[in-house]
């Protein structure tokens, strides 16, 4: 399965839609695109879930390394659109409650 | 193995004999003369000088065009008979790490050995199978002299090697934690602060830790962002999550993990696992968990050992044998009320 | 008796100049023609690896005469950038110039000896003999 990265950014937002399966072949992928975003001294991050239907802890990996450089760099990570497969393994890591993730559901689908 | 001499004459005799009786026992004489080339790390460049050496002797008046095309062909083969040299030199490569990590399993499996404690009135089964070489799961069990025990089950993010490294780390702070120190909570607090120091930005492990009390017959347990556990209640005839909040270990220092208790009845059942169970993919559908629970249930008046061993088989089979992930289970079940 | 000559490496078709010269003093000398082959192909490499990431350099003939035997010396070598990583670059599965995918391993499987000496910034120089069976 393979992964896809656009960038989507919106003013000083810079928007990551990620589509296809996080695991661990695809993880160092998403962690070339996210980890540098979040380096930027202030940025704000916002990384689209809609398209991804699958997720394992290797991908969980990339997104706790993604906080910890945001915390470094003062920057922001916000996750959006998260299908219940993959915000269930948020839940149950206990990492949605030091993760912003954004719980409301796109409109329209 | 006896030196191997590309022997012309001998080639020159097949070929002739192929050449004029068309017949498929020259050709199976090809193909043998093929696989002993193989083993004596012919090149292909080698093979094809000797057919055209064949070819010259055979017919005299070759036409030099054909000469020329054979030592065409020659040259384009070169590098196939670097690739293969290659080859072979990667193939041995290969089967050194491969003996490499099969002796660091070994080392594995007797550094991070637990015995399965006997307790009156309790059954105890357990399994851990790797979907490679090295374990990512972990899982363990002490007993105190008052019939006590506490049980770990971790997973650590990724597979392999350093998985299994980060595994032997826990496996060194859980038995350096001092003996009183019986809290689950507590030991995965302890726990996160050796793992928080440890490793790696995007490493961490997920860890449920449960306290048996023997005279009270509770289970406290406290989990760190693990794989939630089943509590099977006989009475009521239906499985209850083991909701608990606590985050992984190795994210954050600061981290609290909430601790639960649950009361033991007669032929009550805990179930504990890793990802590697529930995550469990047929074909292109992941199994829902009322289906994992389903099919543990249909197990569950077995002995406990032989249960876990059963619904082992039975994922392994769903699965055509080929472990996407490390799979371990445990169950406990409370015999005697 | 020592017969010198080298040929510049410059453009690509200086590559099948360096091939040429190879094959030409190997059959001279008496190689056989999968050896002539392989002593082509070893050069071709040689000279890639200099078109390809040096720009400019030369490919140096030699024919040597010890008691029992005779052999072709080629010697390769160039002001690129060098090479940081000697061990990595002859590890197998690693190719610099990714044109054959032989590399400088396979330089070392085709000829009897090899010798290989770079310093970043510096340069690169590649011996390889091969002896008349």
């Amino acid at each position: 399965m393979n992964l896809e990265i656009e960038r989507l950014d919106n003013g000083e937002t810079k928007i990551l839609k990620v589509n296809g399966e996080v695991d661990v072949y695809t993880a160092p992928q998403l962690k070339e695109a996210l980890v540098p975003l979040t380096k930027q001294e202030g940025a704000k991050v916002i990384v689209d879930l809609e398209n991804v239907t699958y997720m394992d802890s290797t991908g969980l990996g990339v997104f706790i390394g993604a906080l910890k450089s945001t915390k470094e760099y003062n920057s922001e990570m916000r996750l959006v659109s998260m299908h219940d497969r993959v915000r269930r393994l948020f839940e149950i890591t206990g990492l949605d409650s030091i993760m912003n993730i954004d719980t409301t559901v796109r409109g329209g689908k | 193995m006896e030196p191997f001499r590309m022997d012309v004459n001998k080639y020159k005799e097949m070929l002739q004999k192929y050449l004029y009786t068309k017949d498929e026992n020259a050709l199976y004489q090809a193909g043998q003369f093929s696989k002993q080339t193989m083993r004596h790390n012919i090149l292909p460049e080698e093979i094809i000088n000797i057919h055209i050496q064949s070819l010259k002797e055979i017919y005299p008046d070759l036409p030099p065009t054909i000469d020329d095309s054979l030592n065409f062909l020659l040259e384009t083969m070169i590098s196939y008979g670097l690739a293969y040299q290659e080859f072979i030199s990667l193939r041995e490569k290969q089967t050194e790490l491969e003996s490499e990590i099969a002796v660091a399993a070994s080392m594995q499996q007797t550094l991070l050995s637990t015995k399965k404690p006997n307790v009156p009135g309790l059954d105890i089964g357990s399994i851990s199978v790797p979907a490679h070489q090295m374990n990512g799961d972990y899982y363990h069990f002490v007993k105190d002299r008052h019939q006590n025990i506490g049980i770990a089950i971790a997973d650590v993010i990724g597979k392999g090697v350093p998985a299994a490294l980060a595994m032997s780390m826990i496996k060194y702070s859980l038995d350096s934690l001092p003996e009183t120190m019986r809290n689950p909570s507590q030991v995965l607090q302890s726990l996160n602060r050796v793992v928080e120091r440890n490793v790696t930005a995007s490493m961490f492990i997920t860890m449920f830790y449960g306290w048996y009390q023997y005279e009270t017959c509770t289970l406290h347990y406290a989990s760190a962002g693990h794989e939630p556990g089943y509590y099977y209640s006989a009475k009521d005839d239906r499985f209850y999550e083991m909701k608990t909040k606590g985050l992984v270990l190795g994210v954050s220092d600061e981290a609290n993990y909430e601790q639960v208790k649950v009361q033991l009845e007669k032929n009550d059942t805990i179930i504990l696992f890793t990802d590697g169970v529930t995550e469990c993919r047929v074909g292109e559908r992941f199994l829902e968990i009322e289906e994992v629970l389903e099919v543990i249930k249909a197990h569950m008046h077995l002995p406990a050992q032989e249960a876990v061993d059963k619904v082992f088989r039975h994922f392994e089979r769903l699965q055509d044998f080929q472990l996407r992930d490390d799979f371990t289970l445990i169950i406990l079940k409370k015999q005697v009320s | 008796m020592e017969i010198k000559s080298c040929v510049k490496i410059r453009k690509e078709w200086d590559i099948v100049s360096a091939r040429q010269m190879g094959r030409e003093m190997a059959k001279e000398l008496g190689f056989g023609t999968v050896d002539q082959a392989r002593i082509a192909t070893a050069i071709s490499e040689l000279a890639r690896n200099i078109y390809l990431y040096a720009e400019d350099g030369q490919i140096d003939y030699e024919v040597i005469t010890e008691v029992n035997r005779r052999g072709i010396k080629i010697t390769a070598h160039d002001n690129g950038p060098g090479i940081e990583d000697l061990g990595r670059v002859m590890e197998d599965g690693y190719s610099t110039s990714g044109g054959l995918g032989a590399g400088l391993p396979g330089v070392k499987r085709l000829m009897n000896h090899f010798d290989l000496q770079s310093e970043p910034g510096k340069g690169t120089t590649v011996t390889a003999i091969k002896w008349v069976r």
